[in-house]
């Protein structure tokens, strides 16, 4: 009885581990490609002010809710963390990009950025991953359903 | 299979507008030394050169390089435009940004131009498309002071003197300061009247002012004298202006 609740636990702990480590790899990763990314636009923060914060925030949300969703696989709230970073992203793009068109002012000179562009896409992007998750949980659901009543 | 795609096309993005916005760096907008010319419709010429070179990975589409001259009271006084279609990578562009003003016509819609120093708005706008899809303004509002050409115009009142038995000299005074960004060349008109508003005499002299420096001189002429037609007691002298970019007058002075 104790051999076997003992084995259970440890399955358990293992399984929390593996995920603890897929979730800090991906937030690594993902925390490089920031790190690599943001050597680029070293510049531009410069120019624009609130550029660096604005997108350090970003990516720390971003991080926790990979790790968050990481650590919550196999259950439904996975998917729920997925629709959740879907649409931080959208919300972000939205308040960050101000609908495609920046406007900033640097030393005396008016900058007006026309990112419609690029803010139509990304928004195409994470649509399209918002739904993906709410069809991943709806599947979800449907296979736990038919093995509930097989 | 989404998700790989929707990956892909998020490093897609993000690589682009990362590579669009580092490669922005790299394009250098640099200006020559500004020339000023008076042109042959009598107009100031200024023209600026505009070196553009492109380092990014990109090109650069659609520059626009745009001018509005304008006076404190918003009268659009001159507008010039520069465009470059395209820049390629490594590749530089010089250009010349011509804006052109038409004194005259300023003047003939404000005199006060002519003899009060101002600030002219300018407002500057520069327009592209990095990266061939991301359209940029940059805009930015300044003042260039202007210099009246005639500041402090003074016109004295005519002396008589007798020049011989049938003329007297008249020499009427006159004095400015040239505070503009233009030498004056040309001449000064004067006609003399008598109270009847008949013509007695004309007389011209030469303007040569450089900028920012004063004149002082005279206009000189003769008037006839007879037995039957004396020096008038009493009339008028109107003085005109004729220079290259503007014509000025005329300016009715009375004399006793």
């Amino acid at each position: 009885m104790n051999e076997n609740s003992d084995n259970s636990t440890r399955k358990l702990l293992k399984k929390y581990v593996f995920k603890a480590i897929k979730a800090t790899a991906k937030a690594v990763v993902f925390y490089l490609a920031y790190f690599f990314i943001s050597s680029f636009l070293g510049p531009l923060s410069q120019v624009i002010p609130g550029f660096q914060q604005s997108v350090e925030a970003f990516v720390t949300v971003y991080i926790c809710l990979i790790i968050i969703s990481e650590m919550t696989a196999g259950t439904v709230y996975q998917y729920f963390f997925n629709v959740a970073k879907a649409l931080f992203v959208i919300l972000y793009m939205i308040l960050a990009l101000k609908g495609g068109i920046m406007g900033f002012n640097f030393q005396d000179v008016s900058i007006v950025v026309d990112l419609s562009f690029f803010f139509i896409v990304a928004m195409l992007l994470s649509l399209l991953g918002l739904a993906r998750s709410v069809l991943q949980a709806i599947n979800y659901l449907n296979q736990r359903v038919e093995a509930q009543q097989m | 299979m989404i998700g790989v795609a929707s990956t892909f096309f998020w490093i897609f993005l993000i690589g682009f507008a990362v590579s669009a916005a580092f490669s922005v760096k790299d394009l250098n907008i640099s200006f020559g030394e500004p020339q000023t010319a008076v042109t042959a419709d009598n107009k100031i010429l200024f023209s600026l050169p505009i070196i553009l070179t492109n380092n990014g990975l990109y090109s650069i589409r659609l520059f626009n390089m745009t001018t509005k001259i304008s006076s404190p009271t918003g009268y659009n006084i001159a507008k010039g435009s520069t465009f470059v279609p395209a820049i390629k990578r490594n590749q530089e562009v010089v250009a010349y940004h011509n804006v052109t003003i038409d004194v005259a016509d300023m003047l003939a819609r404000n005199q006060n131009f002519l003899f009060y120093d101002t600030e002219f708005k300018i407002i500057e706008t520069v327009s592209l498309k990095v990266a061939e899809v991301v359209p940029v303004k940059a805009s930015l509002n300044y003042t260039m002071p202007w210099g009246a050409p005639l500041y402090n115009l003074a016109i004295g009142n005519p002396q008589f003197e007798a020049f011989n038995h049938t003329h007297m000299k008249a020499s009427v005074p006159l004095g400015f300061e040239n505070h503009a960004m233009f030498d004056l060349a040309g001449k000064v008109q004067a006609r003399m009247y008598d109270d009847a508003g008949r013509l007695r005499s004309t007389g011209e002299t030469a303007l040569n002012v450089g900028q920012h420096s004063t004149y002082s001189g005279t206009i000189e002429f003769f008037v006839h004298t007879s037995s039957r037609v004396d020096v008038p007691a009493s009339g008028y002298i109107e003085v005109s202006f004729q220079t290259q970019l503007f014509s000025y007058g005329s300016v009715r002075i009375y004399y006793e």
